[in-house]
Order: structure tokens, then C-alpha cells, then sequence
């Protein structure tokens, strides 16, 4: 084993040096370094993202109850090392000396909240400030609406139930307020402690019981497996980030699932530059092989000796590749910094393992095959230089390489779905492309017989090679359609992203504004130059049948009489905000029915008026198309048949309604109104102004949080085009090496045709030719497997419209056609300018 | 050292089977120079890597050192050319990416010599190559690069040895050279000899001569004792 390993060192050694190694070891190095670049990045950037969100819900997990939590679960919590806070929430009527109001009282204790901060100021609408502290016991911290509604000042008492409260400060935001225009009433926040004092949580009351946990997240899930068995559906709720709905959660979660897409592409870059690079490799060797077998070098020794040296390959690739990953993600977050907020202190562990994982499986399955083709070469190749392995089995090359890339993609996704995507649309690339290839065969020779032109000679060479060379021509393909998976998603996910926020997305909301204040507002505004968006009516009351069947109207089991529960169905457990209109609201489609505002005759249809559904909603109180359902309206009854249900984009900062009514039902009663306008910052001063002459009106200032959103879908973005980049370097990369491959073949090629007498100019275009011709075929597939694996991400994955893209069915192959004859000519350059001596001298 | 007997090779082609060596039968005394003339395409390369064990006959019977080169399979074939086999090609056929001394090491070290480098530097410095010993083949002429080769083929003392053209990519001067050390190693070493080859001054440096023609063997120029065997 000695003088085996001392060989094989030995001619690695040499090879290294000699930059016979560059190939196959560059091909190792950008693997692992893209694969632990993006990943690591992604994992940093993942987590400074989840870290955010969780500020939304002011720890890692929360758990909500109808009912006083257990003091033993908290007490466990903790002794599993996790940090703990309590909230209890109610509605309570707040007394001021003179007003009253209803409030969103929020009771906490010291150690709330565990993630993000709560925003006070020291007046109301005035300048904000972030503290890590709660209320002292028998202070309270109000909203500034409340302010003005009760008629207080900082430092005056509120009285809430039986204990009083000195106002000490203004509370402009808690981390997990929520955002609802119609449940949100201002907040009060106190002690927990407090709440015993005022009494108000007794029977009968509507409380809410949160605890919220913190901590490492195995330590989470273990303390969830714990506790998981204990709850109860009916009445805790278990919430983690990933839970999060809102617009925040879906795009960190659209996010992670392109930076998953982005790290499984490039490590299908990287086996195919593997895969490439080996076969070259293996190639080179055939005479060293031949040579050893001829002196009597017996199989197993072969066999050693090239395991050895793979294995050395492999460890020195992986090794450069981890350092220069870690190296490029240092240098990337570092240019970052002051945009994404990325912990360089935090390391993982996860990315190294994957990106070591990665290199061996690419380095011993994409090296196996053109192994098994070196070990198979025959002696007699010292004495016949055409004898060629014996082994030549496409499939089974495309088999061994195929499974590898799924195994790959499985391992590291864990998402089988995802996997299958990416690899059934290889499959179908691969299967296209051989078609193109023989298709080619013909062309090249119908168009490879007239007069010996360099276009002609391109083609000839195309046509001879086109078979054997189908590997590169195929992934040369399908690294134009990687490259281009990633970037249409990332064009497609911003474009979507920015849709929901775009400029002048309103920032503020109106409730409370009556009939006769609305023309008035509207002019004030308009004088003011604000443009207010449109003004929906509504009126609050009970949704209480299903087909005269009576539904829950209560939230609380314990507001339902048994007797009652047994017949009756789910409700909405709280009055529904009912709208009317004729046209149907932006962000809203019709999944079933039509939508009754296109009738072409009046929307009452045998005395029964007409109403549009949310179709979760739908779902969720069993209501389908055709049901009559029944509101009670200030004890007016309304009857409405259902003839259509609406899907509702919950994630626009707009109003959005369960039940839309036909305006001819709602003729009788007197709404409200509620309508959003957008301010920019620096006219905030003027807020004051534009409301006076409206008291009833109550506003809601969404600035702050369209801002934050905003300030994520740009680090998002920033992170999602930084990937991007790596992933066209990936790309680049392998497009080299490809070219590289081939460059043993041209240089014979180029040896016969400069002996025969072929001009300079005249070979020099034919290469260029050859590598543009390849560069259109390539990138019109690229093209083609493109749209059809953005449908398939689209539609199955990120939930997105799907979208075609026309336009890359010319860019691609001009791109690659571009990028292709660059590479091929640059790449090919120094064996251009060399004269025929040598050339013969390097072939020989 | 040789004998072979109705020995042929039939390789399969799209037109179907091509008997490319018609039945041979020949005898190689131990210590003999032998050289296998003839045009290109008549079998010459075939006949020799039949000999050498670098391919498997399609009929007939090899003995090579009395061992039945005709029933062994490839592994055994390798183990014989490493014990008693030594080559030299027309194109030198070394290893690249390994210097000189390493080049002509490489035998001995397949076979399991502890003293692969003094051996190599020893038979390096016969050739004329010590000063050489650490560079590549790209880095030497191409008569050097075939002395390296010589040296390669002699380090194992090896009692046969096959040179196919071995002056075929020489100029006169080192063709010269090489005809020289191979001759004097041969009779230094008492290695037999058998060479293919077109150049008529380096076969007739050879005790017997041997003409390919259209896969058939004759002797054409011999001592008369040595023409017996040929059939």
C-alpha cells in the first residue's frame, strides 16, 4: 500500500503543479464554496430575518389561550432553560375624569417581550423611543388616541375596573399588537400584577392568555413535544415565526425557499462543472493507464492508485473551497453590513457539513464513471493509439450523475417536492436536447457539404462532435436555464414584493366618518392636496343563520347553552363588519359563482338580496354557493343568498371584508365609513390640521409598519441579488470549464487542419462559429426548460401567478450565444495564435 | 523464450469477421534480436502486442518464457509483463506528469522494489541522463525522452523486450544513438530482443528478419540455423 500511495502522491503532486489539476480541482472549489457561501449567508441572513419576525411576536413561540395557562407549564419552561413572559389580554372600559372608552387593555409581566421592543413617547404623536422595560406597578401606559378621547395628560390617574392608574407614558407600539382596523381599539398597557386590583377578568369576561418562550430553538422543540400532548385545539394555539401570515413571515418564507432554490442550483452547477472536469480529467489519463497496465500494473493497483488521487483531489478542493466560502461571505456581509442585518458572530455548523457533504458526493459519484472508464483501458493503447475504453454506456453515466444531482438536491432541501421539480425539468431538458442533437447531425449535414466556408467548417465540427459531445452541449444548456431560473424568479418575487407596497401605498387609515362628514372630508382633503383612496361603507351586525340555521354568535363555549350547541353550526363569534358594492375591491378575485356587481338586472333575485363570501371564511362556517344567510343589523334582519366567493389577498394594506353585500340590501341603514390616505413623513406634522374638524374620526397610523415592511423587502431583495450573483459566477465558472474540456480534441482538430493549410482567420472564425452555434441551441432550450420549471416553482413552491417570459426566448440564445463565443474564443485563443509546429509539437 | 503456434487474430467489423493474423507459428531463442518488417497494416503491431500480452489471441498457443501467455486472462498477463517484459514505443509513451528518474522508476516500483531510485539513477546515468533525471518529458529532446524510455524498459532486467519503431520519431543522428544503447544494453543484459520496424538499417543490425505481409509471417533474412519454427 506504501509504494501505491507514494505513487499516487506522487503524480498528484506533480499534476497539482504542473496545473493538470486546475480543472476538476477549481470545479471542487466553487462547489463547496458556493454551496457554503450561499448557504452559510443564507442561514446568517435567515435567521437576523426570523430574529425580526419574531419581534411580531415578542418571542420564538407564543401560546394563546381562552383560558388561564398552567403555572407548572411556565415553570417547565424554565427549567428547560427558556426564557418565559405572560400577557393577558381583555377589553375593558377605561374612565378618564370626564370620557370613557373601550380599550385593548394589554397586562404584562417584567420580562415581556422576550423578542423586539415596545416604542413609547414622552407626549402624544411625539418623538418615539425604544425601552426594555414594562410599566411600574400602578402605572399605565396609554395609546395616543386615548389622549384625546379621555381628555388626559401624561401624569393624570385612569381608572380601569376597580384600581387606578397614573399615565406615566404614551404608547405608540408593542412587538405584537397586531394590525386589524376593526378589532384594534387603543391599547392600555399595565402590570400583570395590576390586573387582580381592577377585576375585571372575572366570569364571563372575554381574556385571552398569552405566554410567550425564547430560547434555543432544539430546546423549543422539545419543550413543544412536551407540551403538545397537554393542549387542547379547542383552546391554545401554539404559534411559531414560521406560523406568521403576514406579509413580513410570507416573504422571509419566499425568501428561505429561493435561497434553497438558489444553493440547489448551485450545487447542480457545481456536479455538472464536476462531472465535466472529471471526464476530462479521466481522458488525460488514458495513457498514463495504459502505460502502468503495459509494466504490469495490475487492476486493483490502478484502481488505487486514481481513488487515492481523487481522494487527494478532493480534500485539498474541499479545504480551499470551505476557506474561500467562508471568505467570500465574510467579504459579502461585510459589504452588506450597514444594509442586511446579518450576525457574523453567529457560526453555523449546518453549511460546512452540507458543503463537505457536497464535495464528496460530487467528487466520488460524478468521478465514478470516468473512473470506471479509465480503469477499463486497455494495455494495447501504447501500441493503438485509438483504442478507447471499453466502457461507453451513456445511461449508465447519466444514471449514476442523475442520481447523485437528486440525492443531492434531496438531502440538502429535505423537500422532496421542490427536488422533483428542478429534476424532472433536467430530465425534460436532457430529452429535449438529445433531439436537438440529432436534429443538429442533419443540419450540419445538409449545411457541412457546400464550399469550405469557416460557417460550414463550424458546422462540420458540430456534427462530428455532436454526439460525443452531447454532455456539453447539454450542460451548457442547462446552465444558461439555472442561471436563468434564478434570475426570473428573483426579477418575479421583487416585482411581486414591490407590488404590494408601491409608492403611495396609503399609510394612513379613517374609521368612524358618518354621511354627513364625508363630503366635507373629502374637500378638506382635496384643499389640503391629499388624495384619499375610496371610501368603503359599514355597518356592524350579527351574522346569525346558515339556511335558517342557527350559527355560534360567541366566541366562548361558555356563552352557548348545551343544548344550544348540539344544533347549531360555527359562527364568527363576534359582530361581522358588513360592506356593500357594486364593485368588487383590488386584490380580489371570484373563486366561485359570479360577482353580483356585474348582473345585468337588479341584484335581488326572488326577494332575496345577493352577497360575496371570502372563501376561507366560506370553508371554515360551512357556508357554500347558494346558502341563504342570515344578519341580525341593529335587530333589523337581513336575508342574502350567496352567489359568489372571493378569494381576498389578506396581505394588501387595505380594508378587506368577509361578507360584501348587494347595495340594495343595506338602502335602510346608515353606515360609516372607512377609507385610507397616503402622507408622506415629512407632511406628519400636518396630521393634526387635516383632522381637527373631524372628532368622531379615529385614525390609524400604519406609516411605521409599511415602513418596516418595506425595510425587509429591501433586505430581502438585497440578500436575494447578492445570491443572485453567486450564482452567475457558479455559472460562469462551469461555462469555462466546459470549455476547457474540449480543448484536447480542438487542439488536434486545429494541428490536422493548420498542416493541411487552412488559413488562420479561417479557423479562428470556425471555433468562434462553433461555440456561437452552440451558445443559440443551448440557450433556446435554456429558454424552453426555463418556462417550463418557473411553472412548475411558480405554481407548486413559491405560490406565485405564474408569469411567462417571452423576452428570454431571444436574450437566452443571443446571450448565450454571446457569452458562449467569448468564452470558447477566449478560451481557445492561445491555441489560435499558436503556429502548426507547436501545435503538432503539443499533440504528438 | 517465444513460440508460437497457429496462432491468429480475428476482430469483428461491421462487414463481419476479419482474421487480421493468419495462423502463426515461429520460435525466439532467448538472447535473439528479431526484427518484424513490413507495410503498414499488414499486422506487424497486432502480431507484436499478441507477444507482449497486450492483447488476447483469437486461436493458436503463445509460450512466452514457457509460461502459456494464450490461456491466461488480463490480470496474469500484466503480473508476466512486469516480471519479464520490457517495452519501448515509437511515441516514448511516458507519463508526463512524472520527471525522468520517476518515469523509469515506475516498473520497479510496480513490481515492488524497495530500491526503485538507485536503480532508476543507475541506469539513468547509463543513458547518458543522469543531469536529466529531474525533468518532464516536455522538458527533453526526443532522443532523450527515448533514452528515458530505454532506461524505463531495461531497469527491471526484463528477459524479452518490445520496441515498436523504436527510431520512428528520431532524426538520423539520434536514431543512431538509440540503435546503439539498445544494442549494447541487449548484449549487455542478454535480453532477447524483438523489434518492429520500417527502418531497414536497424533490422538488418538484427540476427533475424521477419516480413509481415497481409497478416501472414515469413522469414526473409536469417542465420539458416535460426529459420526453423517458421510455418
Amino acid at each position: 500500500m506504501n509504494r501505491v500511495f507514494s505513487l499516487a502522491w506522487r503524480l498528484f503532486k506533480h499534476e497539482a503543479r504542473r496545473g493538470e489539476l486546475t480543472i476538476i480541482l477549481a470545479a471542487i472549489i466553487l462547489s463547496v464554496a458556493a454551496v457554503l457561501s450561499l448557504s452559510l449567508f443564507s442561514e446568517r441572513l435567515q435567521g437576523a430575518l426570523t430574529e425580526r419576525s419574531a419581534s411580531f411576536l415578542a418571542a420564538d413561540r407564543q401560546l394563546e389561550a381562552r383560558q388561564p395557562l398552567k403555572p407548572e407549564w411556565l415553570s417547565a419552561a424554565r427549567s428547560q432553560s427558556l426564557q418565559t413572559a405572560q400577557q393577558v389580554q381583555t377589553r375593558s372600559m377605561v374612565f378618564g375624569p370626564q370620557e370613557m372608552s373601550l380599550t385593548d387593555l394589554r397586562a404584562v409581566n417584567s420580562a415581556y417581550p422576550l423578542k423586539g421592543e415596545i416604542t413609547v413617547a414622552d407626549k402624544p404623536f411625539g418623538t418615539e423611543e425604544k425601552v426594555s422595560q414594562v410599566p411600574n406597578p400602578g402605572e399605565a401606559w396609554i395609546d395616543s388616541r386615548l389622549f384625546q378621547l379621555l381628555a388626559v395628560s401624561v401624569g393624570d390617574s385612569i381608572e380601569i375596573g376597580q384600581a387606578s392608574f397614573e399615565v406615566t407614558r404614551v404608547l405608540s407600539e408593542i412587538p405584537d399588537a397586531g394590525f386589524s382596523l376593526f378589532s384594534t381599539d387603543p391599547i392600555v398597557l399595565i402590570r400583570i400584577a395590576d390586573l387582580e386590583k381592577a377585576n375585571i377578568t372575572g366570569p364571563g369576561s372575554r381574556v385571552s392568555y398569552k405566554a410567550y418562550f425564547s430560547g434555543d430553538e432544539a430546546q423549543l422543540e422539545t419543550y413543544y413535544d412536551w407540551l403538545r400532548p397537554q393542549l387542547d385545539e379547542e383552546i391554545h394555539r401554539w404559534q411559531s415565526v414560521q406560523d406568521d401570515e403576514s406579509p413580513i413571515g410570507r416573504s422571509v418564507a419566499r425568501a428561505g425557499q429561493y435561497f434553497l432554490l438558489a444553493s440547489l442550483l448551485a450545487i447542480v452547477l457545481a456536479a455538472v462543472s464536476i462531472a465535466v472536469a472529471a471526464q476530462r480529467y479521466s481522458q488525460r489519463h488514458y495513457d498514463p493507464v495504459a502505460i502502468m497496465k503495459t509494466l504490469g500494473a495490475s487492476k486493483s493497483m490502478i484502481r488505487k492508485v486514481y481513488v487515492l488521487q481523487v481522494m487527494f483531489i478532493a480534500v485539498l478542493g474541499i479545504a480551499i473551497g470551505i476557506a474561500a466560502g467562508v471568505l467570500i461571505q465574510q467579504m459579502v456581509v461585510s459589504a452588506l453590513a450597514d444594509k442586511v442585518e446579518v450576525s457574523l458572530a453567529v457560526w453555523h455548523w449546518r453549511p460546512v457539513l452540507i458543503a463537505v457533504f457536497t464535495g464528496v458526493i460530487c467528487a466520488v459519484l460524478f468521478s465514478m464513471y470516468p473512473l470506471l472508464r479509465l480503469f477499463s483501458v486497455p494495455p494495447l493503447r501504447v501500441l493503438r493509439r485509438d483504442m478507447d475504453s471499453s466502457l461507453s454506456s451513456r445511461t449508465f453515466q447519466f444514471a449514476i450523475s442523475g442520481s447523485a444531482v437528486f440525492l443531492l438536491m434531496w438531502a440538502y432541501s429535505q423537500n422532496l417536492k421542490i427536488s422533483a421539480i428542478l429534476f424532472v425539468s433536467g430530465i425534460v431538458l436532457v430529452a429535449a436536447l438529445i433531439c436537438v442533437t440529432f436534429g443538429l447531425i442533419r443540419l450540419g449535414r445538409w449545411l457541412g457539404s457546400s464550399k469550405m466556408g469557416a460557417w460550414q467548417l463550424a458546422w462540420a465540427r458540430i456534427r462530428r462532435r455532436a454526439m460525443d459531445n452531447s454532455v456539453q452541449l447539454i450542460s451548457f444548456s442547462i446552465t444558461i436555464m439555472l442561471l436563468l431560473v434564478v434570475l426570473v424568479m428573483r426579477n418575479d418575487m421583487i416585482k411581486q414584493w414591490q407590488a404590494q407596497l408601491p409608492e403611495g401605498t396609503p399609510n394612513y387609515f379613517m374609521i368612524n366618518i358618518t354621511e354627513d362628514e364625508r363630503p366635507q372630508l373629502e374637500s378638506h382633503f382635496a384643499e389640503n392636496d391629499v388624495t384619499i383612496d375610496r371610501f368603503y361603507p359599514v355597518v356592524r351586525g350579527r351574522f346569525i343563520a346558515v339556511n335558517d340555521r342557527r350559527v355560534n354568535t360567541e366566541v366562548t363555549k361558555e356563552d352557548v347553552e348545551p343544548e344550544d350547541q348540539e344544533d347549531t353550526q360555527d359562527g364568527l363569534g363576534r359582530e361581522a363588519n358588513l360592506t356593500w358594492s357594486n364593485q368588487l375591491q383590488k386584490e380580489n378575485s371570484i373563486v366561485a359563482g359570479s360577482w353580483h356587481g356585474n348582473a345585468q338586472t337588479p341584484s335581488q333575485t326572488n326577494d332575496m338580496y345577493e352577497v360575496s363570501v371570502e372563501s376561507e371564511v366560506a370553508v371554515r362556517l360551512e357556508i357554500a354557493m347558494g346558502d341563504t344567510l342570515t344578519f341580525d343589523i341593529g335587530s333589523q334582519i337581513v336575508k342574502a343568498k350567496v352567489t359568489s366567493l372571493r378569494q381576498v389577498n389578506w396581505q394588501t394594506m387595505q380594508p378587506n371584508f368577509f361578507f360584501v353585500l348587494s347595495p340594495e340590501a343595506m338602502t335602510s341603514f346608515t353606515p360609516t365609513y372607512i377609507t385610507s390616505f397616503y402622507l408622506p413623513t415629512e407632511r406628519k406634522p400636518e396630521l393634526t390640521s387635516l383632522l381637527q374638524p373631524f372628532a368622531s374620526v379615529t385614525l390609524f397610523d400604519v406609516d411605521a409598519r409599511i415602513n418596516q415592511l418595506r425595510g425587509i423587502v429591501e433586505q430581502v431583495s438585497l440578500a436575494v441579488e447578492f445570491i443572485l450573483i453567486l450564482v452567475l459566477v457558479a455559472g460562469s465558472l462551469v461555462l469555462i470549464a466546459q470549455v476547457q474540456a474540449s480543448m484536447d480534441e480542438r487542439q488536434q482538430e486545429l494541428a490536422i487542419l493548420r498542416t493541411l493549410g487552412a488559413k488562420g482567420r479561417l479557423i479562428r472564425s470556425s471555433v468562434i462559429y462553433e461555440f456561437v452555434i452552440i451558445g443559440v441551441v443551448a440557450g433556446f432550450m435554456a429558454a424552453l426548460a426555463n418556462e417550463f420549471s418557473l411553472y412548475l416553482l411558480q405554481t407548486q413552491l413559491f405560490n406565485m401567478t405564474p408569469s411567462f417570459h417571452f423576452s428570454y426566448w431571444l436574450i437566452a440564445p443571443i446571450t448565450g450565444a454571446v457569452v458562449v463565443g467569448l468564452l470558447g474564443a477566449v478560451g481557445c485563443w492561445r491555441l489560435l495564435t499558436l503556429n502548426t509546429s507547436d501545435l503538432l509539437r503539443k499533440i504528438m | 523464450m517465444i513460440k508460437t503456434s497457429q496462432l491468429t487474430k480475428i476482430v469483428s467489423t461491421n462487414e463481419g469477421e476479419l482474421e487480421i493474423l493468419k495462423p502463426i507459428s515461429f520460435e525466439v531463442k532467448s538472447g535473439q534480436t528479431v526484427a518484424i518488417v513490413g507495410a503498414s497494416g499488414s499486422g506487424k503491431s497486432t502480431l507484436l502486442g499478441l507477444l507482449a500480452g497486450l492483447d488476447q489471441v483469437s486461436g493458436g498457443q503463445i509460450f512466452l518464457d514457457d509460461e502459456p501467455l494464450h490461456e491466461m486472462d488480463e490480470e496474469q498477463r500484466a503480473q508476466l509483463r512486469g516480471a519479464k517484459v520490457g517495452f519501448i514505443f515509437q511515441s516514448f509513451m511516458l507519463v508526463q506528469s512524472l520527471t525522468a528518474i520517476e518515469n523509469v522508476m515506475l516498473p520497479a516500483e510496480i513490481a515492488g522494489f524497495d530500491d526503485a531510485r538507485e536503480q532508476a539513477k543507475e541506469i539513468l546515468e547509463q543513458v547518458g541522463l543522469g543531469h536529466r533525471a529531474n525533468h518532464y518529458p516536455n522538458q527533453l529532446s526526443g532522443g532523450e525522452q527515448q533514452r528515458v524510455a530505454i532506461a524505463r524498459a531495461f531497469i527491471g532486467k526484463p528477459k524479452i523486450l518490445f520496441a515498436d519503431e523504436p527510431t520512428g520519431n528520431l532524426d538520423a543522428a539520434n536514431s543512431e544513438k538509440i540503435e546503439k544503447l539498445l544494442f549494447e544494453l541487449n548484449r549487455d543484459l542478454g535480453t532477447t530482443l524483438i523489434l518492429v520496424t520500417h527502418d531497414e538499417a536497424l533490422a538488418r543490425h538484427c540476427q533475424r528478419q521477419l516480413t509481415m505481409q497481409a497478416g501472414a509471417l515469413s522469414e526473409t533474412s536469417s542465420d539458416d540455423t535460426l529459420k526453423q519454427g517458421i510455418a
